[in-house]
């Protein structure tokens, strides 16, 4: 019995050990696509800098007011393992509240072209009021704009940014993903790193029981 | 912010810093203490250490990411920290690649093979 139990023990310790392996090469995978994106982002960033003036991408630029426009959820599982994902903005919302405030300018100068035109017929009344009906709900996110102070960084550096800048800036989004799959995978090496300790431990003890039980057998 | 949660804190040289607040991670909150520390050749190590000891302490922050060369010279605070909550990421900077056997959980991971643990 003694053996079998030994046996299962060491199956499980087996398992354990080919599960932190896996996970050891997974971290150093993705280590290594986190390093070369990196240097992808300074080289496109370095770029930028040649283009614009080396003062142009620096400390110096950040905004007064910075808002975070992507947020990591740590969720701890049950076996202690810790998951963490990322949340973005998206960026099009924004991108599309600079053309609704373009498109505004519109209804603002028809609402000063009716007031010199009073006398007009109901139907047109009519008409107008329903076309401001329906430009009514565009006017409420420019006043939402307004509230959020959220920018896109990239507007730090001007509002003309060469394209190196751009791709800069996606490369350090793909980093912040992946370094919050990094994070994921360091707990997890840390959780099986304990788990193979403990059951190295317990599988000490047994060989010692089981050893001891023989040299009693052999000793009767 | 975006939903409700935690931040990507950095400590890193000013092109790591600049790089990871494009892609959108700063915040200077209402007390206006940011989430970035940019090191620059004049930044103390008490400084770094004190500034990172304070984002470990902010509950508001998931992930650390920090330059593995300013990393070296606060070792002893990360290696301290062993909660799993803030993450502490090594990262590599432009003047020095990035070293396996120099980050932390590696090098914890490493220690799973050392002889007193067969004891």
């Amino acid at each position: 019995m003694g053996i079998s139990e030994l046996e299962e023990s060491s199956l499980s310790l087996d398992g354990k050990l080919l599960r932190f392996m896996d996970q050891l090469e997974l971290l150093e995978e993705k280590r290594a696509t986190l390093n070369s994106l990196i240097e992808q982002g300074w080289f496109t960033m370095s770029k930028a800098r040649y283009s614009m003036g080396n003062k142009q991408v620096s400390a110096l630029q950040y905004a007064s007011e910075i808002e975070p426009l992507v947020c990591v959820h740590a969720r701890t599982l049950d076996n202690g393992e810790v998951d963490f994902c990322t949340e973005r903005v998206t960026q099009s919302k924004e991108s599309g509240k600079d053309v609704r405030s373009i498109e505004d300018i519109g209804p603002q100068e028809e609402g000063v072209r009716r007031r010199n035109k009073p006398q007009k017929d109901i139907t047109e009344k009519e008409a107008n009021d329903k076309a401001e009906s329906q430009k009514a709900p565009e006017v409420t996110p420019v006043k939402r704009s307004d509230q959020n102070p959220q920018q896109d960084p990239l507007k730090w550096f001007g509002i003309l940014v060469p394209q190196s800048l751009k791709q800069a800036q996606s490369s350090f989004k793909q980093v912040i993903e992946l370094s919050a799959e990094i994070a994921t995978l360091q707990t997890a090496v840390l959780n099986s790193r304990r788990e193979l300790r403990n059951s190295m431990k317990d599988k000490h003890v047994l060989v010692k029981t089981t050893s001891a039980a023989q040299m009693d057998k052999v000793a009767d | 912010m975006a939903g409700r949660g935690k931040l990507i804190a950095v400590i890193g040289d000013e092109d790591t810093c600049t790089g990871f607040l494009l892609g959108g991670v700063g915040e200077l909150n209402k007390n206006r203490k940011p989430n970035f520390l940019v090191v620059e050749k004049d930044t103390s190590i008490t400084e770094i250490e004190e500034t990172f000891k304070s984002f470990l302490a902010r509950n508001d922050i998931g992930i650390i990411l920090i330059n593995q060369f300013i990393a070296e010279m606060i070792r002893h605070a990360i290696d301290a920290h062993m909660q799993s909550i803030p993450a502490v990421l090594e990262i590599p900077s432009k003047e020095h690649p990035y070293d396996a056997s120099k980050d932390s959980i590696l090098r914890r991971a490493k220690g799973m093979f050392s002889a007193e643990d067969f004891r």
